[in-house]
């Protein structure tokens, strides 16, 4: 019994660690922008990097998942005999919630995970040592572009996500539910509102600065070989997916 | 299929991507025979040692080995013919989940046929025989590096193979210590008569435990003769890289 | 122009003998299972599901309860424009937690969580060998490692999507009590969930157990070179469990509209 309340205080001093790790990264990545004196080559490197790579997937997981919501909300709606309602159900999902958090999810996994082994293997092979010997910020020089790509990165996946999980909806609902394409289209047009796309887009923007902290941080701080690269991964991924959730809540709750 | 030979490898190619690592190899290592593989770093030597214990598959050629061929079978049944063969990896491969206990326990184990006793007893037996009798709970994490091939040598050789295969025995290990492993390889191989092949960079410590050395260069073995005389080879390719002399063929061919 | 006909080329061959592995390591699994082992695995599964459940439950009712807070506010909030009813919501709200929402989220977080701790351990193992010793030493990877790992999968995605499932519900009505001032009674019903509901929670939660550790699995086993192959395994493996999920979730969705005839 006793254990197992040590077992948790020691867990949630451990979160409290890496969640103070974060914040103070954090801080020094926001000093190094001021001035902004960003190595472009790092950015545009980083923002080639994984755009490109995370384009498919991302696409791939938006079509799928609006095809999903059209599943899940469409014979509802047909029962109803709603039609016009059915981008409605499907769409207000996908541009508020289901988009910006799934796109999120998967570029967490992608990109955040792939960003943490980057560093990860960096730092267990000394390179970070390197670059301080060399008198260069391992922050300015490769954190922060990647924190900047990342950012950048995400909210544009949001918003062509959004558009391809609208498509996938439409394909899915015309499909198999013989819903006509017009009516899908005009049933978006006029049940969604900017500003729900406009909410999923500022929660990407959250959504990217909590991954790539949390990428970042748990590259830099890894320790001991190829398992502790493994291991720092786990905890990025964790600890995006985290934050995403907590995120989102408080998010939907200020802004409506 | 000849009894003498313990390994038999016949034209044997292996390629990586675009570069044809092993361009015809063919070799064989008599019963009871101690072979040194000596050649430049990233040369192929590790791969062979793999492709004879069928953990790869050559692209062509033949590989017997202990009179069985490894071509073209599927996991289950090399079974049988790996219990008779120990392979010390490289880099030790020790299992980081398992105490050394554990570890050397774990080839005897997984026959399945052997009491826990008897494995305790011989466990116990090869640990001090490798000089680390009263360290079997330990974690591979807390020990040296030259613990850890010890650990490694003690499970390759705990059920007493036929074949062993050791890769680099004692690549980074210091003067001293390189010929207490080697003393005890020796005191090992004398006592079973098992078959040797053994891979090192080590040439001088090398040369004085196996019986031939053969040159690996480029995909091919261009030399193998006595151990002994291997200093002063006919070829000045091997004469260059056994001496470590800077000038030669093998920089002129490099450059 | 040929170069790129030649590159495509081999991103194909590669991916269809990508596949073909992985269904492999799939089929081996499963043979694995049925084979009797000789060394007993009993131990590594309870080991396996601790590792897998007990790590993962706080995380699961977090994510899952903040979630379900999250869908149904703006359940109501999109209600409150349209229609400006509540009392269908928490009964809806329910067929879909059970259906759908519960075990795909959880599996999601678990394609996280374990899926890349699961690559992580079998890379760093084939990195450094250990693999092959392992086979050295007569040992099939797949029976060895991966099957407890499947085994104890299939069976906590199951109690964590209920578990994640029950969280969701509750923090839902807690919200849309507190936010909307809906009442608890309308909002507990089990008015429209259908025995079907909890077949399909059954088959997607024990799917996602399966596919997590077997593509994590694969992932992991393919990993090379030393820390960078580690990383890359572990990062595959996320993306490619939580894909799998998704498609796995859209694949059983449609099945049990055609089973039912357009009546989720």
């Amino acid at each position: 019994m006793r254990q197992a309340v040590a077992n948790v205080g020691a867990g949630a001093l451990r979160v409290a660690e890496e969640v103070g790790g974060i914040v103070i990264l954090t801080g020094q990545t926001l000093r190094a922008l001021v001035p902004p004196r960003v190595d472009t080559r790092e950015l545009v490197k980083n923002l080639y990097k994984m755009g490109n790579r995370s384009v498919p997937i991302v696409v791939l997981t938006a079509f799928f998942a609006g095809g999903l919501m059209t599943l899940q909300t469409g014979p509802f709606v047909k029962k109803l005999g709603a039609t016009a309602l059915a981008g409605w159900g499907a769409g207000y999902a996908v541009l508020r919630e289901i988009g910006p958090i799934l796109i999120a999810l998967m570029f967490s996994g992608r990109v955040g995970a792939n960003n943490t082994a980057e560093l990860a293997t960096m730092t267990v092979t000394e390179q970070l040592d390197g670059l301080r010997a060399l008198a260069i910020d391992p922050v300015r020089f490769l954190v922060v572009p990647r924190v900047l790509a990342m950012m950048v990165m995400l909210v544009a996946l949001t918003v062509i996500g959004d558009l391809v999980a609208l498509t996938g909806a439409s394909v899915v609902g015309h499909a198999m539910l013989d819903i006509e394409w017009s009516t899908m289209f005009h049933s978006f047009a006029d049940n969604l509102r900017p500003y729900d796309f406009l909410h999923g887009v500022y929660k990407s923007i959250a959504f990217g600065a909590a991954i790539a902290m949390s990428s970042c941080y748990f590259g830099v701080t890894v320790r001991g070989g190829a398992v502790g690269v493994g291991r720092a991964v786990n905890a990025a991924v964790v600890a995006a997916a985290v934050s995403i959730m907590l995120l989102d809540f408080f998010l939907t709750y200020l802004t409506g | 299929m000849s009894i003498d030979a313990a390994i038999r490898l016949r034209d044997v190619h292996k390629r990586y991507g675009h570069h044809e690592l092993l361009a015809g190899i063919s070799l064989d290592v008599p019963r009871g025979g101690k072979l040194g593989l000596i050649g430049p770093a990233a040369c192929g030597k590790s791969v062979l040692l793999k492709l004879i214990c069928g953990l790869e598959q050559p692209d062509r050629g033949d590989i017997e080995v202990l009179g069985e061929s490894v071509l073209r079978k599927r996991e289950p049944e090399l079974g049988p013919l790996r219990q008779r063969v120990g392979m010390l990896f490289q880099n030790y491969a020790l299992f980081d989940f398992l105490s050394v206990q554990a570890n050397v326990a774990f080839p005897l184990e997984q026959r399945g046929t052997i009491s826990a006793r008897d494995i305790l007893e011989r466990v116990t037996a090869r640990l001090r025989a490798v000089g680390l009798a009263g360290s079997e709970a330990k974690l591979t994490a807390e020990l040296s590096g030259g613990m850890k091939k010890r650990v490694g040598i003690a499970r390759a050789t705990v059920a007493d193979p036929e074949l062993v295969i050791y890769d680099e025995p004692t690549a980074g290990l210091d003067p001293v210590t390189t010929q207490k492993i080697y003393d005890l390889l020796a005191a090992d191989q004398a006592r079973t008569g098992a078959t040797v092949l053994a891979v090192s960079s080590d040439v001088v410590a090398l040369a004085r435990f196996v019986d031939e050395i053969a040159f690996l260069y480029r995909g091919h073995i261009v030399h193998r003769g006595p151990a002994a005389t291997i200093l002063d080879a006919p070829d000045p390719l091997v004469r260059q890289f056994v001496r470590g002399e800077l000038e030669g063929p093998l920089s002129e061919a490099r450059a | 122009m040929t170069r790129f006909a030649e590159t495509i080329g081999d991103a194909i061959v590669a991916a269809v003998r990508a596949v073909r592995d992985l269904w492999l390591v799939y089929v081996g699994t499963v043979a694995g299972l049925v084979r009797k082992s000789r060394v007993p695995h009993r131990g590594e599964v309870a080991r396996q599901l601790y590792a897998i459940g007990n790590r993962s439950l706080v995380f699961v009712i977090v994510t899952l309860g903040f979630i379900g807070m999250v869908m149904t506010y703006e359940a109501c909030l999109q209600l409150s424009r349209v229609v400006g009813d509540y009392t269908q919501v928490g009964p809806q709200y329910l067929r879909l937690v059970i259906s759908d929402f519960a075990p795909t989220l959880t599996a999601l977080m678990l394609a996280t969580r374990v899926g890349a701790g699961i690559a992580a351990e079998i890379g760093s193992m084939k990195v450094t060998e250990q693999i092959d010793a392992l086979r050295m030493s007569g040992v099939l990877p797949i029976d060895y490692l991966i099957v407890p790992r499947f085994v104890a999968s299939v069976i906590m995605t199951l109690v964590l999507s209920t578990v994640g499932g029950a969280v969701m519900y509750a923090a839902g009505g807690l919200t849309a009590q507190y936010s909307f001032g809906v009442n608890p009674n309308n909002f507990y019903g089990l008015q429209f969930v259908r025995p079907r509901h909890v077949v399909m929670m059954i088959v997607k939660a024990l799917s996602y157990g399966a596919a997590i550790p077997v593509v994590a699995g694969f992932c992991g086993l393919r990993a090379r070179g030393s820390s960078e192959g580690v990383g890359w395994a572990t990062t595959a493996a996320v993306i490619g469990s939580s894909f799998a999920v998704i498609v796995l979730d859209f694949v059983i969705s449609a099945a049990a509209l055609f089973v039912t005839g357009g009546d989720l």
